[in-house]
């Protein structure tokens, strides 16, 4: 049987842990509320842009950027995004093994990674990484965004690969998020998802010219399309931890039960035992006195 | 009394303007318009500039980034990376940001950092000019 200081330790222990747990679940609901606004918010914006770029694409078709050309080669490159932090259940491992399982298609790759789980993950599998953002996952800023653009765009420019996609973790709701591929270049029309609009189906006109305007919303496509899948894994990243988190508070509940219940045993057990020793000592020793004044 | 569309001005971050006027000025990239009820179907790329929204005769200026004007029937919206009223433009950080635009375009390295340097710098003036309502100077 255990010792009774070693379970009062465990209990102490355990119960810290889940302390922190619990924190973390609550912070993992407030996050990922906080995400979900900000998802809210951005959506509406980039939603328009994205069926304004569709729109262009689709209906004129001479109009070209050198972002919407194709162009032909086999060498892709992949912008994924993880994690910074463990502790958010299979969250990294899956949206990674996704990356990793679609890489292996193509020969010459370039691989982009933002939060550190990513990096550690293509470091382990000794995959060289080519740029690498850590500061962007925990909460994502359109400047973060710009910046990212700015850096993928600069090597698609050198004409270093011909189709650039994005890993990360797509949230549908908070209990239904899942590691997806979207290709963020060239921007192709069949690639763009985007509700067509109700309000008005008619021909617009486009000022000065659709190529101009084409030229304007394709780096706000861009960003956009960066911003969103960055709030996503984000929202998708603290949705997991807070079940990972409240998973572990359960355990934590139950061991604490557990542990809680052999203390009392063994606290009782050890009352008891000294108890007994008290009264057989005082017994002995009175019929021990008594024995003595029977002897005088 | 002038004819009314309802006008609608996007952020990523927030809608920052939601209601019926009578005019919008946009800084198109073609040059400055001004949009009132009933105008064509269209949408304008922007750069950034000033924006002047009329409103029961009296007008209001705002700073609008790089973005696009959706013209319909129904209502005209506006998309932009930021739009801020002269009040909430920050003018050290404009300040600062025009600084380093222009020590940028100095130094000139390639092509399109002359492009992102020239749009960046741009942007400063707008705001610095908005901020203090340079516009109807000129």
């Amino acid at each position: 049987m255990a010792d009774i200081t070693a379970i009062k330790h465990r209990i102490r222990s355990i119960g810290d842990t889940h302390q922190i747990t619990k924190a973390m679940e609550l912070i993992s609901v407030a996050k990922m509320r906080k995400m979900m606004d900000k998802q809210a918010y951005s959506a509406l914006y980039f939603d328009s842009v994205r069926a304004t770029v569709k729109d262009i694409l689709c209906h004129s078709a001479d109009v070209h950027n050198k972002y919407t050309t194709p162009r032909g080669g086999g060498r892709a490159a992949y912008v994924v995004i993880a994690g910074d932090k463990g502790l958010a259940g299979a969250f990294n491992n899956n949206v990674l093994g996704l990356a990793w399982e679609h890489m292996q298609r193509y020969p010459v790759h370039y691989v982009i990674t933002i939060g550190q789980m990513a990096r550690a993950f293509f470091e382990t599998k000794r995959q060289p990484v080519d740029l690498e953002f850590t500061h962007a996952v925990a909460s994502p800023t359109l400047h973060d965004a710009r910046g990212i653009v700015r850096d993928i765009l600069d090597l698609y420019d050198k004409n270093l690969m011909d189709e650039v996609y994005v890993v990360f973790t797509h949230m549908h709701s908070s209990s239904d998020y899942a590691p997806e591929i979207v290709k963020l270049l060239p921007i192709e029309e069949k690639d763009i998802k985007a509700e067509v609009r109700a309000t008005y189906s008619g021909d617009l006109c486009y000022d000065p010219s659709p190529h101009e305007v084409l030229d304007v919303l394709v780096p706000q496509y861009l960003i956009g399309m960066i911003y969103t899948t960055l709030i996503h894994s984000a929202a998708s990243e603290h949705a997991a931890r807070m079940v990972a988190m409240s998973s572990a508070n359960k355990n934590a509940e139950k061991m604490l039960d557990t542990l809680g219940l052999e203390y009392n045993r063994l606290r009782q057990g050890a009352i008891t035992s000294e108890l007994l020793d008290l009264t057989s000592g005082k017994f002995f020793r009175e019929s021990a006195a008594q024995g003595g004044q029977r002897k005088e | 009394m002038p004819n009314k569309f309802y006008l609608e001005i996007i952020t990523p971050e927030k809608t920052f303007f939601r209601g019926d006027v009578e005019s919008i000025q946009i800084p198109a990239v073609g040059g400055d318009c001004m949009i009132m009820a009933g105008h064509q179907p269209m949408v304008f790329a922007t750069q950034p500039g000033r924006i002047a929204i009329t409103a029961d005769g009296t007008s209001r200026e705002a700073f609008m980034s790089e973005g696009f004007i959706e013209v319909r029937p129904d209502a005209t919206i506006a998309f932009s990376q930021a739009v801020e009223w002269p009040e909430d433009i920050d003018e050290r950080r404009a300040e600062e940001a025009k600084e380093r635009a222009e020590e940028m375009v100095r130094r000139n390295r390639s092509a399109a950092e002359y492009r992102l340097n020239r749009i960046a710098l741009q942007r400063a003036f707008a705001r610095l000019r908005v901020k203090h309502h340079e516009y109807g100077d000129k």
